[in-house]
């Protein structure tokens, strides 16, 4: 769900259950159907203020302060150095969520780090979102008036803004042309690409190459999603802040709150999956295999997500989900607004099992999520869920409708199984999914660019 | 370097090893049965002929240029690819997956089992024990040896689609200094407490193609500055492929901590 929408609509709770008062869900073009419903949920229909970035001490009783250690002392090599991050937006969106709480941490570690955002009108937006599209293999004609539109709001960006630091990392396609300020200045300079790159439009690839290839280095959420380039690649996945609303720890009577207000039974087994309601996520798919399982165990199913209020095709996925929910009591279908951050960490705190049963997927963060909360998780095996969920070890993949149904039942009659793969799957998350650890990846990439420091060869001689 | 005259001749079993040569076996070893709990306390407080310096080390990946979508491809590219990618996906991705005790002894045995669904030619990447090899290139070959094999006697198997491709991929790894030092056996204990489990990997696992020996820096340390080649030796035989770094760092301690009463 993105950020920053301030006019939503309050959260729609949509179930079955034996307490229902009967009301309606609407979507937009689809028929009303009749559905009882618990009490509303008491969400703001406004956002919260956001609460102020956590200080890096504050991540030490979860990482440890030798890992803190650890980036102070590859901070203080980089004194004195500046940096400048670049992106498309100030708000909404993962890459601005990241870069909200990334240069802050590197800002307290003491490397000068500023971030700035290009403008543009519609039509330079138009031209990138084509891009954006575009590069995950849709349809686009790369016409001259495309290729000007996108040349001039990069040329007026250049001109205003300045290039004196000494690393600059670029975020996606939209700012990439700002590398032609590259001849003006010595500074080394990263393209940050957050988007899969593994199946572009040739005809956009084609235009954007040149600019990439004049970059010291790229960095990939995954090694799936880049390409062969002449320049240096780095792997830096995702992450997750642990103590931002959706995966700080929270007090019980937080997550009891949060169930009893959805009507959630907590003395029984909940199996719940967090995402927009979107085929790609198989909300469905999820609902057929609860049912193939309920032959053999109880348990609720959750499916909680956002979408369905300003997408028309959300709204249609939603009549879906809830046609083939029918009757069930147990099934408790929660459209929430996007400010719903506490509730979903609240939802995922109080599930027996997560599930992810997506059908193609980026790198899959409420998989990270879920694993982060020690949840044993089922997942879809595609996009960046594999680099998460190592079979049988951090979590299980699956592959049909029938596969996750096997395992909704093994995980709920095999407890201490589940735990082991919860413990696996939380100290995955720690080692490699952290928002610490990627500060330490651009520390270090920061250094081996600069050439602050050398990379040890893994063998002498 | 140890003064031995300044340690009380009740301590020595085998006088006669004032004689060997240091790095063999010092005469004061622990294997004095009989000495053990009035004497622990001395053990703790002998200080070494040099001390250790706990370190850590960061990792950046770099995605390669190789990859394989069969077990041919696999083949090909662990001929060709560069050594820190055999480094990575041996030796690092035990670090990267500390906290898992069973079947993740490497990439190329996951993959194998996971992606291409040949059990055996897993099984046989699994047995690798990466303490054995005191280069890349030895490992390499074994690597290759065992690839090449199975694909002699299950031609069938080469050209199979694998589920999902395997994308090599690089460590640059950067030494990091730790506040701890330790000069006796109380602060060695301490700092095996305190440092990172990335500390402890850098020292027990990384430790090994430095020091081209089949030893870590722990045990080295401790039989060559405090003469301990017995507590050396029971260190060096914890088993990283079913502990967790966790587990290794819990097993240092009981063994020291036995050794200290």
């Amino acid at each position: 769900m993105s950020e920053g929408e301030k006019t939503k609509p309050e959260a729609t709770l949509t179930d079955n259950g034996p307490g229902g008062t009967g009301s309606t869900v609407s979507a937009p073009g689809v028929p009303e159907v009749e559905r009882r419903q618990r009490p509303r949920p008491k969400i703001s229909t406004t956002p919260p203020a956001p609460p102020p970035p956590p200080k890096l001490d504050d991540y030490a009783p979860i990482i440890g302060k030798p890992e803190l250690d650890d980036l102070r002392f590859l901070a203080r090599q980089l004194r004195g150095k500046t940096v400048k991050m670049v992106n498309s937006t100030a708000v909404g969106g993962g890459v601005a969520e990241i870069l909200n709480r990334l240069v802050p941490l590197i800002n307290e570690l003491e490397v000068a780090t500023k971030w700035e955002v290009i403008t543009g009108g519609n039509d330079f937006f138009e031209v990138t979102k084509g891009f954006h599209n575009a590069l995950h293999g849709g349809e686009y004609a790369v016409t001259q008036a495309v290729k000007d539109i996108f040349m001039m709001y990069t040329e007026q960006n250049r001109q205003r803004m300045q290039f004196v630091e000494d690393l600059f990392v670029i975020h996606d396609p939209q700012p990439a042309a700002l590398i032609a300020s590259k001849e003006r200045n010595r500074g080394r300079w990263v393209w940050r690409c957050h988007i899969d790159l593994s199946n572009p439009h040739p005809e956009v690839w084609r235009f954007l190459r040149p600019f990439i290839d004049q970059y010291d280095a790229a960095v990939f959420s995954s090694p799936a999603f880049s390409r062969q380039l002449a320049i240096p690649q780095y792997l830096f996945y995702p992450c997750i802040d642990p103590l931002s609303e959706k995966n700080k720890d929270l007090d019980e009577s937080v997550v009891q709150k949060v169930c009893d207000d959805f009507g959630i039974d907590r003395s029984r087994p909940i199996v719940t999956q967090i995402s927009r309601f979107d085929r790609l996520k198989d909300p469905v798919g999820v609902i057929q295999a609860y049912k193939l399982a309920k032959k053999y165990v109880d348990c609720q199913l959750v499916l909680a997500g956002g979408g369905a209020t300003d997408d028309p095709e959300g709204a249609v996925v939603l009549q879906e989900v809830m046609e083939e929910a029918a009757d069930d009591p147990d099934v408790i279908i929660l459209n929430l607004p996007p400010w719903s951050a506490i509730e979903i960490n609240a939802l995922q705190r109080a599930s027996t099992l997560v599930i992810q049963k997506s059908v193609k997927e980026g790198f899959g963060l409420t998989v990270t999520e879920g694993l982060w909360k020690s949840k044993p998780v089922i997942a879809g095996a595609v996009g960046g869920i594999p680099a998460q969920v190592i079979h049988k070890l951090t979590g299980v993949l699956v592959h049909s409708v029938e596969g996750c149904a096997y395992q909704i039942r093994y995980l709920l009659t095999h407890p201490e199984y589940a735990a082991q793969l919860g413990k696996n799957g939380h100290e995955h998350v720690k080692e490699n999914f952290l928002m610490t650890t990627n500060v330490k990846r651009w520390l270090l990439l920061f250094q081996i660019l600069l050439g602050t420091t050398r990379p040890h060869p893994p063998e002498e001689g | 370097m140890a003064q031995f005259t300044k340690l009380p001749i009740t301590r020595l079993v085998h006088p006669t090893k004032f004689s060997f040569p240091r790095l063999v076996r010092h005469p004061f070893e622990e294997e004095n049965v009989f000495m053990a709990t009035a004497e622990m306390p001395a053990v703790a407080r002998r200080w070494a002929g040099a001390p250790f310096y706990f370190n850590s080390a960061a990792h950046l990946i770099r995605i390669g240029r190789e990859k394989a979508t069969n077990l041919a491809e696999l083949l090909e590219a662990l001929k060709v690819c560069p050594d820190q990618s055999i480094f990575q996906h041996t030796f690092q991705t035990l670090r990267e997956h500390h906290f898992i005790r069973e079947g993740f002894s490497n990439d190329f045995a996951h993959w194998a089992f996971s992606a291409c669904n040949e059990v055996g030619l897993a099984e046989r990447l699994a047995g690798i024990d990466v303490r054995e090899f005191t280069s890349i290139a030895t490992l390499r070959q074994r690597l290759v040896d065992i690839v090449d094999a199975y694909l002699k006697h299950n031609p069938r198997a080469r050209e199979r689609s694998a589920f999902e491709p395997f994308y090599f991929s690089a460590a640059e790894v950067i030494v990091i200094p730790t506040p701890f030092v330790a000069r006796n056996l109380a602060e060695f204990t301490d700092g095996i407490r305190q440092v990172s489990l990335h500390s402890i990997h850098y020292h027990f696992i990384d430790a090994r193609l430095r020091l081209k020996l089949n030893s870590n820096d722990f045990s080295l340390w401790l039989e060559n500055e405090l003469g301990l080649g017995r507590l050396a030796d029971r260190i060096n035989r914890i088993d990283i492929y079913t502990s967790t770094l966790h587990d290794v760092r819990r097993a240092i301690l009981r063994i020291v901590e036995s050794r200290l009463g």
